[in-house]
This record gives C-alpha cells, sequence and structure tokens, in this order.
C-alpha cells in the first residue's frame, strides 16, 4: 500500500509510451504508480518499495521479464507479490515460461487498457 | 610566391570557421527544433491520453506543428493498444480528416509521398484505407508497396493475407516485410502459409515455416514435421525451431534423429526443439551430443538437458570427461535453482 492507502503497483518496461498509458489508466483507477525502465531497477525498486502488484514487460533490457520474476520470487519482501507479464510473445512456451518463472497472469501486446485494468483488479482480488 | 601561400593559407582558414560557424549554428537549430517537438509532445500527451481513455476532450486551438505533434504521440500510442483504445486513434484521425488527408496523397505521383501515405495510414488505425492500401501494394514503387505491406499488417487486415503472401512467394516485396506483416495480422494467416510448404523454392519456406512456428498450434506439426527430412539443411534447422515453438511432442522421435543430422546448425535447432518440447527420452542423446559435438551443438545440447532434466544434467557433469559445456550449465541451473 501507498502512504495514502492506495494501492500500489510497479509497471517495468523500455517503452516509454507503454509506462505512460499503463500509469494514466491504473492511476484513475485509484492505484498509486511506480514506474522502472528496465528488470533490474524494477527488481530493486520492488525490494525497496514492496507494491501491492508488479506489471513487467516481457523484453527488457538488463533484465527480462522472466528473469526479473525470479528474482522477485527469491526476496522475502516479494515473494508473494503478484507479478503479471506484458508480453509479445504469446506462444504456448512462452506463457508457460512466465508461469515456471512465478508470473501469476499475462496480457498480450499490442495491450487494451481496460482489459489490462481488470485483470490487475482481478488478480489483487485473489490475494 | 610566399605572399600568394599567405593568401591561400588565409582564405583556408576563414572557410574553415565558416564552416564550423555553420555546423554549429546547425546544431543549435536542430537542438531548438527537438526541445520545441518535446514540449509540445509534453503539452499534449494529457489530451492523447485522455483521447485514448475515451474521455470527451475539447482540444485547445492548435497550429499546423502541434497537430503534427499530437498525431505522432497517437501514432505512437496506436502501436501499443488495441481494441476499443485503438478504434477511438482512428476515429480521432478519421474525425480529422488526416485519413482523407492521406488517402489523397496515396495518388501522388511522387513515389515518396505514396510511401509516406501508405506508412501514415497504418498508424492511424485507419480500416477504411484497407481497399486503397491493398492497391498500393502492387504500386511499381517498391518503398511504397512495403510501406503498405507494413500498414496492412498493422491494420491486422485479413483481405492482405493472400496477397501478402503471394508477395513472400514471388519475392516482389523485401520477404522480410512481407513475413512480418502476416505476422501482424496473425493466427489467421496460418491456413494461407500452410500453403506455402509445399513445392516453394527454400528461401520461402523458411519463412512459411518460421512464421508457423510463431503462429500456428499443434495441428501444424506433421506438416512440419515432413520438412526435418528436406534436402535444404537451412529448411530442416527452421523446421527442428518450428516444432520446439509448437511444443510438437510427436516430433520427438524425428528432432532425436535430427541431432544426427550431417549439418551443425541444425543439430543445434534440434537440440534447442527438444528442450523446449521436454523430452524425457532424449537426455541420454542430448548427454552424448554435449561431450562430443562440436562448440555450438555442444553447447545447445547442454543448455537442453539443462530444460529436460536438471538431475541427469547434474548426474552427467559430474561424471569424468563431461567437458565443458555440460559442466557449465550444471553451474548455471545451480545458479537459476
Amino acid at each position: 500500500m501507498s502512504e495514502n492507502g492506495q494501492p500500489l503497483i510497479l509497471i517495468a518496461d523500455d517503452d516509454p509510451d507503454i509506462l505512460e498509458l499503463v500509469s494514466f489508466r491504473l492511476e484513475r483507477a485509484g492505484y498509486e504508480v511506480l514506474q522502472a525502465r528496465n528488470g533490474e531497477e524494477a527488481v530493486q525498486v520492488a525490494i525497496v518499495r514492496r507494491p501491492d502488484l508488479a506489471i513487467l514487460d516481457v523484453m527488457m533490457p538488463r533484465l527480462d521479464g522472466y528473469e526479473a520474476t525470479r528474482r522477485l520470487r527469491e526476496h522475502d519482501e516479494t515473494r508473494r507479490m503478484p507479478v503479471i507479464l506484458l508480453t509479445a510473445r504469446v506462444q504456448e512456451d512462452d506463457i508457460a515460461r512466465g508461469f515456471e518463472a512465478g508470473a501469476d497472469d499475462y496480457v498480450k501486446k499490442p495491450f487494451s487498457p481496460q482489459e489490462l485494468g481488470s485483470r490487475v483488479q482481478a488478480v489483487l482480488g485473489r490475494r | 610566391m610566399i605572399e600568394e601561400l599567405g593568401w591561400v593559407s588565409g582564405a583556408l582558414a576563414l572557410l574553415s570557421f565558416l564552416l564550423v560557424c555553420t555546423l554549429a549554428g546547425r546544431r543549435v537549430t536542430l537542438a531548438r527544433a527537438e526541445r520545441r517537438r518535446v514540449d509540445a509532445e509534453e503539452r499534449l500527451r494529457p489530451f492523447a491520453l485522455g483521447l485514448v481513455e475515451g474521455d470527451s476532450i475539447s482540444l485547445p486551438p492548435l497550429n499546423a506543428y502541434e497537430s503534427r505533434a499530437l498525431a505522432v504521440v497517437l501514432t505512437r500510442y496506436a502501436r501499443q493498444v488495441s481494441g476499443a483504445a485503438l478504434a477511438r486513434i482512428g476515429a480521432f484521425f478519421e474525425d480529422r480528416g488526416h485519413v482523407t488527408h492521406e488517402l489523397s496523397h496515396l495518388e501522388d505521383r511522387r513515389a515518396w509521398r505514396r510511401a509516406s501515405a501508405a506508412h501514415a495510414l497504418g498508424g492511424m488505425a485507419a480500416e477504411r484505407a484497407i481497399p486503397a492500401l491493398l492497391k498500393a501494394l502492387t504500386d511499381p514503387d517498391r518503398d511504397v508497396a512495403a510501406a503498405a505491406a507494413r500498414s496492412l499488417g498493422r491494420l491486422g487486415a485479413l483481405e492482405a493475407v493472400e496477397p501478402l503472401a503471394y508477395a513472400l512467394r514471388d519475392g516482389r516485396l523485401p520477404r522480410a516485410v512481407s513475413a512480418q506483416a502476416l505476422l501482424s495480422i496473425g493466427p489467421p494467416a496460418v491456413p494461407r502459409l500452410r500453403d506455402l510448404l509445399a513445392d516453394t523454392p527454400s528461401e520461402v519456406t523458411v519463412f512459411a515455416v518460421d512464421l508457423i512456428g510463431l503462429l500456428g498450434d499443434a495441428s501444424d506439426a506433421p506438416q512440419v514435421m515432413a520438412l526435418l527430412r528436406d534436402t535444404s539443411a537451412e529448411v530442416r534447422a527452421h523446421a527442428a525451431r518450428a516444432l520446439g515453438r509448437l511444443g510438437a511432442e510427436e516430433a520427438a522421435n524425428e528432432l532425436r534423429r535430427a541431432l544426427d543430422d550431417r549439418i551443425p546448425f541444425v543439430r543445434v535447432n534440434a537440440a534447442h526443439a527438444l528442450g523446449a518440447i521436454g523430452d524425457a527420452f532424449a537426455t541420454l542423446a542430448l548427454a552424448r551430443q554435449a561431450r562430443v559435438d562440436g562448440f555450438d551443438p555442444a553447447e545447445a545440447a547442454a543448455r537442453a538437458l539443462a530444460r529436460v532434466s536438471p538431475e541427469v544434467l547434474e548426474a552427467v557433469a559430474s561424471a569424468p570427461g563431461a567437458g565443458p559445456h555440460l559442466a557449465q550449465a550444471a553451474d548455471v541451473a545451480q545458479v537459476q535453482a
């Protein structure tokens, strides 16, 4: 949770347009949003700020979304944090890789902001 | 003579000075233009985001430069979103007359203008432009046709599957462009791609089999499997990779056989595919390949073994004569565990 009681969500993507679109959708839905530009930064931010949920792009510099998810699962602070992968890869093998790494859900790119909002709500609701 | 040399060197020094001044001036101008663009985009971004979200936006009066900046931001957003958000971007460009404007440029006598219009229409999510873009696919200028192909892919135009598959076959467009457009259209392109697997030159088959690997499903496995016995090593390698992507368990026998292919990069792809499928019967063959094969196939086999069975990898990596690839894969697996 953020300081003002809103759920805190981390979004990590190397594309600034995605960061803007996702942040805008989530902020107006009442969430507080943290941004990261690569997988390494996402892991660091997540460990320090302990968001309620992370949305990670799969193809990111430094650490891809799979590896970032795996690292989040290794830390006590973020072990139970839900992760949604944002991916242009939707082959069964890629999806399975995401779930094996510990992701809770995935959203296909190009994405529908409305669908992403619903998935976030659903994943947070499950916890 | 000395006086003349003095004049020449003076003139050269003056010219150099003028050149440096010109370059510095150019740099300042470009930096200003970039700052102006960034400022305009920054100012207009909230409007663009609101528009994507379906807010009822009343735009302030925009000059031509700002209108273009808004269009650029929306075109970028159009690449990232789908569904209702994308439809709203398309409606914005339609309502403001941008689509009609660009469609008229598709008839321009200058090729660069036609290419630019063909490119812009794809970014505007302008479905009304599909018939005109299909026509532009046969434009005598290759750049115009390529821009039209890219835009048809971005629009997900099902009507474009047939002409794009034809372009992939006859090579009238760069094959990578046709293939990328078909990839963007997605699974509806697969039935037409299956037709390209038979009786086509190997350079066409490799594109078709790659696309089927990315877009197809398990029902495509038998046709792709048959290509593991193709006379072209390129085709065999791409078929193996596609079978791995499809997760075709029924291809495991044939892929194990491909581990003995005489061409190293076919063996590399066969090993990757067996790793992706998780074929438990391949562990011994992969371990052997990792021990005795050349660098690339051996490394691929060791990595595949790590995916299939970390336990077997650990056991064979600690055995005498395991070699560097198994040891390295075991170390990596241990770090990741």
